[in-house]
């Protein structure tokens, strides 16, 4: 292509290119028909940045929502409601379960596709090439699926985000621009937290414009990290395209078989809750009524619940069920079982072990009721209420519950 | 299913023996080991010895593992003096056994058995797996069986397809699963057991000789009597190690049944006697409180640069103060003398004092906490010690000398071993596993040996050597009730008459006489308070809690309990919230409850329970053992 | 009828140790690279250990390959110990600095197509990610580039070496839904990378003892592991240099920045249970966080 080694060249370059890659392409992921929260997480984000897009170019580039498998074809209007402007869906009984093989070479077709193009934007398509961004889940399958997708595009990954910004960018870069300063608009900044936690870390995908290596690089393209961005809020009114794409399958396509398929547990979320209650030996004295409180305050908060160590191990005689039902190994949280980070965690009775510890230290604020106030927890938390649970819970629901009221009346 | 020759059940000194015999004598044998690899799960007080009795033969370790055993020195040091303190509250008097501990033997060395226990499993497993053989590690024997009609045994295990034997050697110690399933003795009680609490303490090479005042080819023992075991049936050791020290302590069971104290409470009042706390003592540093405000983000990053100094200065400290540490950092070319090395190390402190708020002074390092039951020999050992073609040696047998100051066990399982061994040899020569043919053999071997004898009997000889080094002590100390005793055994013929008269009542009825709170509590402490010496110590030791002494332990969680309760509100269950060495146990409304992730697998609380070992890989892994 | 003798090729990583006492970080809480020792990640551990398990149980013929400087083949060593590897590879190359995955892809595909002895592998086996930063993007592109299917995050499989292929169980999490297990079965060559919460089972006696004996060669081959080490530079491989380094390499780091909010220490405050107000001020609190709070 351009290949232009001055500015201004470089902008005309720019120009030409701007109906070679056009839209934000959203991978979407769904089980059973059922949307993983991530793929609306990235639809929200991509609405976000899609509209400011428009805004600040004066254009009409769109969120194309990209869902394939096997009776999928009811998603699609609630994809649409969820902010995508078209949604490109492949309807085919072998894409029933994911292959890596399968799913990239049709994903890829898709992106490529030039009819598919025209029917989201007809009357600037003639020199589309392939998608200008494109979003993935950086959960297991969308970490595998956008690396073998990015691959045959020949293009740039940035994988676990959690921050994107859309800028011009003014560039020095000894390969990439061979040291000229080079703008490089509608550049894609994709933040990704280091392994330290520390540092933030922009990874930019750059067409070459040094004329030694000429090349280009579209899609800019990364897989987000779950639970870190909103979805838009839900709007029946929404309306959008639906294109039903017919995938081209050959039997190489179809060697790899999926035999079989387990869920292997149960479905307490403690990943995407906001705040988990977490409870101890302490609920002791009474246990089936102190259970009752807890859940009555966890309700109150939206929260899932959690337990420590020792209750796995029912220390106690009762024949309450659903008591019981709380008190199983999926819901440790600790060495011995899961390790959790919400927003806030609260201990209700639990003197801080430090296996248990190991599992919460990570949470954001932490709250510890006991009466105890030399509990091990009390060096591990933001606010230690020192109290019985039976007097301290009762009164904290009510107030939780009231102040909820409120500020519903205000929305 | 698989077909092998021989299955050993148990990677300790006895069961690595057992297969370096078979293999010596051209046998193929399995060894199943539970933990992740051999000596993970292992624990002694320890001393090895190497036997020359007078009367009969003993099989000792070079006997089996060769010169080798000598040449790579798989051990800490040799015991060359051999002490016993009685102690009052403030006062030590000392009696020197050193001829006691030398009768008959060739050797004794200090051991730990993390290092001894891998020499001894790559040494018999080269060998065996020259014969088809070999150790099958991080594998639980869960069950074995007979076929109608054979008498091939089949081994269950939780990690493995089941498969097929000719016999099995039960080496799977004091808590044998196979004496457990197969029925062949009873569970030891509490009369037949003694606690052994340990903790391996860290002390420079150099340090510790100059303390001790040994070379580096001798090694001292210490042995506490009297206050220091709060009022039980029992006592403490000190042995030296490379630069490390084991000191420990052992309690007789009925003793803690009667009045249980948490086992770590006991190590903690002997860390506190002040001979001991002077002999641990080293230079440790320690954070102080911060008052300073610093960010999160500079609070970790001053954490991982004192932790990165600290291993630094650690490291280099320990080559300091021994020989062969100084040598190699000097031919390493990072250091040109000794001088050099310690001007460094004095830097290090000062940083660590200066920018990282630590501050250098007298406490003492201790790397290891561990438990172990010790079956005590004259009361428990299996009188024909073997079921169908299921040989029992070692703890598994019940077999260990346990004569007052004389604590054998390790090399009584590998005296076992060899001899069970030979019989098994025997066997498949001869194609006959029949009770007559093996079991019968290996009894009778197994009563041969003097170590059996030591287990029934006193030896005047012994006794004779004890007492003289014990000639000092005023006649009336031991008290009208012994005094008698005391007098007849000092004299040479009536001792032999005495002695005669007593191996005539046999050991049985002699015990509740001789091991008492008077002999092992109330003498000792009166010698200490009439003749001893007062010791200065100028610091007090700061002992870890027990759950820091846990958390240094590793595990390897197993989410299954390899234990369950089965009477909650049994009296013994009660005493094992207190007796149980990491505070599994708790009561809630009456009934004992059990968490069992900080269990170390000693088997305190085994009697009253369904006790198994967990699976393989599973629990805890010890670092020295 | 002998089975074809199955090859296998490892792709591994030398990162950091991240463990206490041997990572040093820099004042501004970046990981200072060169106080800190390297080891071979965790995944690539997990990697290897699937790599024995074909040794074990098919006695496959197996070769470790990783792209770094010279230092790296301490990696190669240590995997070497793991899994009694027969060829050591190391990718070496100025020209390979700064590569992004796909640059780095690039020298995987061709590192596998000179493995044993020229061979290439029917199974090639990477860790799920790194730990340093490295994105678990390479495997999936190498097995793209190497046109093998890839199956991600595997926790257990067998090889059908008649039937020429693999029974693979593949473990997948979906955040906020369930996780789900499943079986696959594909055709040789294939491309996997290990969960990292593979560990290969031997169930049987002789298994073990297999096991035992080729750790016993592990560690004489180790020993001298130079003499398994293959160095291949960028011309060695014939790669083209448009395609490797920073010139194959879409993305660039743009800038590193601390992220600003760090989580403060936590300094607690202490409340009465009995007191109503201050519970109050606790309701607010709690409903405060859990309104505002942008994260899940």
């Amino acid at each position: 292509m351009s290949g232009a080694t001055q500015n201004s060249e470089a902008s005309v370059g720019n120009l030409a290119r701007i109906e070679s890659y056009q839209h934000l392409y959203v991978v979407i992921e769904h089980e059973e028909g059922v949307p993983v929260p991530v793929s609306l997480e990235m639809l929200g984000e991509a609405r976000r940045l899609m509209d400011n897009f428009n805004v600040r170019y004066s254009s009409n580039e769109k969120v194309v929502a990209v869902v394939l498998g096997d009776n999928v074809r009811h998603l699609c209007q609630e994809l649409i409601r969820f902010g995508a402007d078209v949604v490109v869906y492949a309807d085919n009984h072998s894409l029933k379960h994911y292959t890596n093989l399968l799913y990239t070479k049709i994903i890829c077709q898709i992106a490529e596709d030039k009819n598919v193009a025209r029917s989201i934007s007809p009357n600037r398509s003639e020199n589309y090439k392939k998608p200008r961004y494109m979003f993935f889940s950086a959960d297991n399958t969308g970490r595998h699926l956008s690396s073998t997708v990015l691959a045959q595009l020949e293009s740039g990954l940035a994988s676990d985000i959690n921050k994107l910004v859309i800028s011009d960018l003014e560039i020095r870069h000894e390969h990439k621009t061979k040291g000229q300063p080079v703008k490089f608009e509608k550049t894609l900044e994709m933040y990704r937290p280091d392994f330290s936690g520390f540092l933030w870390t922009t990874i930019l995908c750059l067409d070459n414009r040094n004329p030694a290596i000429a090349r280009e690089y579209h899609p800019q393209s990364c897989s987000i990290i779950p639970g870190v961005f909103e979805p838009i809020t839900k709007e029946d009114q929404r309306t959008g395209t639906i294109i039903d794409f017919e995938p081209q399958i050959s039997g190489e396509d179809l060697r790899i078989k999926v035999l079989s398929r387990n869920i292997i547990k149960s479905t307490i979320d403690f990943e995407s809750c906001k705040i988990i209650v977490s409870y101890g030996r302490g609920i002791r004295d009474s246990p089936e009524d102190n259970f009752k409180l807890i859940e009555q305050f966890a309700k109150a908060l939206n929260a899932e619940i959690g337990i420590s160590l020792p209750i796995s191990k029912r220390p106690y005689q009762t024949k309450d069920q659903h008591l019981l039902s709380y008190m199983i190994p999926e819901r440790v949280i600790g060495t011995s079982g899961r390790k959790v980070s919400p927003v806030v965690y609260i201990a209700i009775g639990i003197s801080g072990a430090v296996q248990h510890l190991a599992g919460m230290k990570e949470s954001g604020f932490v709250v510890v009721i006991n009466p105890d106030s030399d509990a091990a927890f009390r060096d591990e938390c933001d606010i230690f209420i020192k109290g019985r649970l039976e007097e301290v819970l009762p009164i904290l629901t009510e107030q939780i519950k009231k102040h909820m009221l409120m500020i519903e009346k205000r929305a | 299913m698989e077909r092998y020759d021989v299955a050993i059940v148990g990677g300790g000194t006895s069961g690595l023996t057992a297969l370096r015999q078979l293999a010596n004598l051209g046998k193929q044998a399995v060894l199943l080991e539970a933990g992740n690899t051999a000596g993970t799960k292992n624990i002694s007080g320890g001393i090895l010895y190497s036997k020359k009795p007078k009367n009969g033969r003993v099989y000792n370790i070079e006997d089996v593992f060769g010169r080798e055993f000598i040449d790579d020195a798989p051990y800490e040091r040799p015991i060359t003096r051999y002490i016993l303190h009685a102690t009052s509250k403030d006062k030590l008097y000392s009696i020197d056994l050193t001829p006691v501990h030398e009768y008959q033997i060739n050797y004794a060395y200090s051991v730990l058995l993390s290092k001894l226990i891998p020499w001894l499993a790559k040494e018999a497993s080269d060998m065996s797996e020259k014969m088809g053989g070999g150790i099958i590690s991080g594998v639980h024997m869960r069950s074995v069986r007979w076929e109608q009609g054979s008498s091939d045994i089949v081994i269950d295990t939780d990690e493995l397809e089941p498969f097929r034997v000719k016999a099995v050697i039960a080496a799977d110690g004091v808590n044998s699963e196979l004496a457990e399933v197969t029925k062949a003795r009873n569970k030891f009680s509490s009369e037949q057991l003694y606690q052994g609490v340990k903790v391996v303490i860290k002390l420079p090479e150099t340090i510790l000789e100059e303390r001790f005042n040994v070379t580096s080819e001798e090694g001292a023992a210490h042995l506490f009597a009297g206050d220091v075991t709060m009022n039980h049936i029992g006592g403490g050791f000190l042995y030296t190690n490379r630069d490390t020290i084991s000191l420990g302590a052992v309690y007789h069971m009925d003793s803690l049944m009667d009045n249980p104290v948490e086992p770590s409470r006991l190590m903690d009042t002997l860390i506190r006697n002040k001979l001991v706390a002077e002999f641990v003592k080293d230079r440790v540093p320690a954070k102080k409180s911060s008052q300073a405000l610093i960010s999160k983000d500079e609070e970790i990053r001053q954490h991982f640069m004192a932790v990165k100094l600290l291993k630094t200065w650690n490291n280099l400290r320990s080559e300091y103060y021994s020989r062969d540490g100084i040598k190699r950092l000097i031919e390493s070319g990072k250091y040109g003398t000794k001088d050099e090395i310690g001007s460094r190390i004095a830097f290090l402190e000062n940083e660590l004092v200066e920018k990282y708020n630590y501050e250098f002074g007298d406490n003492y390092v201790e790397l290891e906490y561990s438990t172990k039951l010790i079956p005590d020999g004259k009361r428990c050992r299996m009188k024909a010690p073997y079921y169908k073609n299921i040989l029992f040696v070692g703890d598994a047998a019940g077999r260990g000398v346990f004569v007052g100051p004389r604590i054998e066990g390790l090399n009584v399982g590998i005296d076992d071993a060899v001899r069970a061994a030979n019989a098994v040899a025997r066997s498949l020569d001869r194609n006959n596993f029949d009770e007559q043919y093996l079991g019968n053999f290996y009894t009778k071997s197994v009563e041969e040996s003097p170590y059996t004898r030591d287990m029934k009997e006193i030896d005047k000889d012994y006794l004779k050597i004890f007492l003289d080094c014990s000639k000092n002590i005023p006649k009336d100390i031991v008290g009208s009730r012994y005094g008698m005793i005391f007098k007849l055994m000092s004299s040479g013929t009536l001792r032999g008459i005495a002695v005669g008269f007593a191996n005539m009542l046999g050991f049985d009825r002699l015990l509740p006489l001789v091991e008492s709170v008077d002999t092992y509590v109330n003498v000792p402490v009166e010698l200490a308070d009439r003749l001893g010496k007062t010791i200065d110590s100028n610091y007090v030791p700061s002992t870890p809690s027990l759950q820091e002494r846990i958390a240094k332990l590793d595990y390897n969680d197993d989410t299954f309990p390899h234990i369950q309760v089965t009477k909650p509100r049994s009296e013994f269950m009660q005493k094992m919230v207190s007796l149980c060495p990491t505070r599994c146990y708790s009561c809630e409304n009456g009934d004992v409850i059990l968490q069992h992730e900080g269990c170390i697998e000693c088997g305190t609380c085994a009697y009253e329970t369904l006790w198994r070992h967990p699976r393989g890989t599973k629990g805890v892994s010890y670092k020295y053992g | 009828m002998p089975v074809r003798p199955l090859n296998v090729g490892v792709i591994v990583k030398l990162e950091p140790d991240f463990s206490e006492g041997n990572v040093s970080y820099n004042p501004d809480g970046t990981l200072n690279r060169a106080e800190t020792k390297n080891i071979l990640g965790p995944h690539s551990a997990a990697a290897t250990l699937a790599a024995f398990y074909c040794k074990v149980k098919y006695d496959a013929k197996v070769a470790i390959g990783t792209m770094g400087p010279p230092i790296a083949n301490q990696a190669l060593r240590q995997a070497q110990l793991i899994s009694n590897a027969d060829e050591l590879h190391l990718y070496s190359d100025r020209i390979f600095a700064g590569a992004d995955t796909l640059a780095t892809a690039e020298v995987l595909r061709l590192g596998v197509s000179r493995m044993n002895k020229g061979l290439g592998a029917d199974i090639v086996i990477s860790g799920h990610r790194a730990s340093d930063g490295e994105t678990g993007q390479t495997g999936p592109q190498t097995a793209w580039k190497l046109s093998y299917p890839f199956i991600g995050n595997v926790i257990d499989f067998h090889i059908d070496q008649e039937g020429r292929s693999i029974y693979a169980k593949r473990f997948i999490s979906l955040y906020g839904f369930y996780d789900v297990i499943e079986e696959i079965q594909a055709p040789l060559p294939v491309f996997i990378s290990a969960d990292p919460s593979y560990k290969p089972s031997f169930n049987t006696i002789s298994e073990r003892l297999s096991v035992a004996r080729n750790l016993n060669e592990a560690r004489n081959k180790a020993d001298n592991f130079e003499k398994y080490l293959q160095v291949y530079n960028s011309e060695g491989l014939g790669a083209d240099p448009r395609y490797v380094g920073l010139p194959g390499s879409p993305t660039i780091v743009y800038k590193v920045e601390k992220i600003p909010k760090a989580k403060a220490k936590r300094r607690v405050e202490f409340v009465d249970g009995n007191d109503t107000v201050q519970l109050d001020m606790v309701a607010k609190k709690l409903l405060q966080l859990m309104t505002e709070a942008p994260i899940k």
